[in-house]
């Protein structure tokens, strides 16, 4: 008799968790047949970069971002990279060539 | 000590010309002018180093910008002999004490019309000076362009 009703029990309790499965089935069903709105796609705003997003195609340590760089170190290295960009351009005024103009600078700052 | 200025001048012609100004201690860090100030006065650095700057934007807050370093014998602020006679860099003292030769531009031009030789020379030297500047600045600037179009049309 124990054994009939503890199967009973069962069968009613499986009854119900099959029913409320099926119920969230349709929901689901329901809710993705509704027409979403057609949104545009936005481009994830780039953070402000100082004269080139190359920083955007570099991997970038997770732990030092540029908003997390001094600004006394930001200023320090526009300086090197500007003392940088004088030498170069100092040495393409002096010997005026194609190679001289755009010689690759090893600046970090752009780099 | 000679000044780019004053290349080709004879002794005493320079030593007319350096006559005509002041010697002005400038401390470290000391603004020598502002950018936008009226340019009255020309420089020579006779000591010491003198910071030009810009200013520029950086996480919404003005900052002053190397722009370039001039080394004793270099002139400074010729914006004085150029309309519209407005200074467009700040001076600043670099870590040292600095020294110049305060110019006015009203004896400068007084001297070169009772000088005129002499005055063709400065204005030779003058133009050597801006032509330079204006490499210096031009080739800077397509070396940046170059960067952005890499950076663009990658």
């Amino acid at each position: 008799m124990e054994m009939i009703l503890m199967g009973l029990c069962v069968a009613v309790f499986g009854m119900g968790v099959a029913a409320v499965a099926f119920g969230a089935a349709t929901r689901s069903v329901s809710s993705d047949s509704v027409v979403q709105p057609q949104l545009p796609l936005v481009k994830a705003a780039a953070p402000a970069r100082f004269f080139s997003d190359r920083a955007a195609v570099t991997p970038t340590v997770p732990s030092v971002t540029p908003r997390q760089v001094p600004i006394e170190v930001l200023l320090l290295q526009i300086e090197n990279h500007v003392r940088m960009e004088q030498a170069a351009a100092e040495v393409f005024i002096a010997f005026p060539s194609q190679a001289h103009l755009h010689s690759k600078t090893a600046s970090p700052f752009v780099n | 000590m000679t000044y780019e200025l004053l290349n080709g001048l004879s002794s005493a012609e320079a030593e007319q010309v350096l006559r005509l100004g002041t010697r002005l201690m400038v401390p470290a860090g000391t603004e020598l002018f502002r950018l936008g100030d009226p340019a009255d006065r020309l420089f020579l650095t006779e000591r010491g180093r003198i910071r030009l700057t810009m200013p520029m934007q950086i996480r919404g807050r003005e900052e002053d910008i190397f722009v370039e370093e001039m080394a004793p014998g270099q002139t400074v602020g010729w914006s004085a002999l150029i309309p519209p006679y407005r200074f467009t860099l700040t001076a600043i003292a670099s870590l040292h004490e600095a020294r110049v030769i305060a110019l006015p531009r009203e004896a400068l031009q007084g001297y070169f019309v009772a000088n005129p030789a002499a005055g063709y020379k400065i204005a030779l030297n003058l133009a050597v000076v801006i032509g330079h500047r204006l490499q210096l600045s031009q080739t800077m600037w397509v070396r940046e362009m170059q960067r952005t179009v890499e950076v663009r049309s990658a």
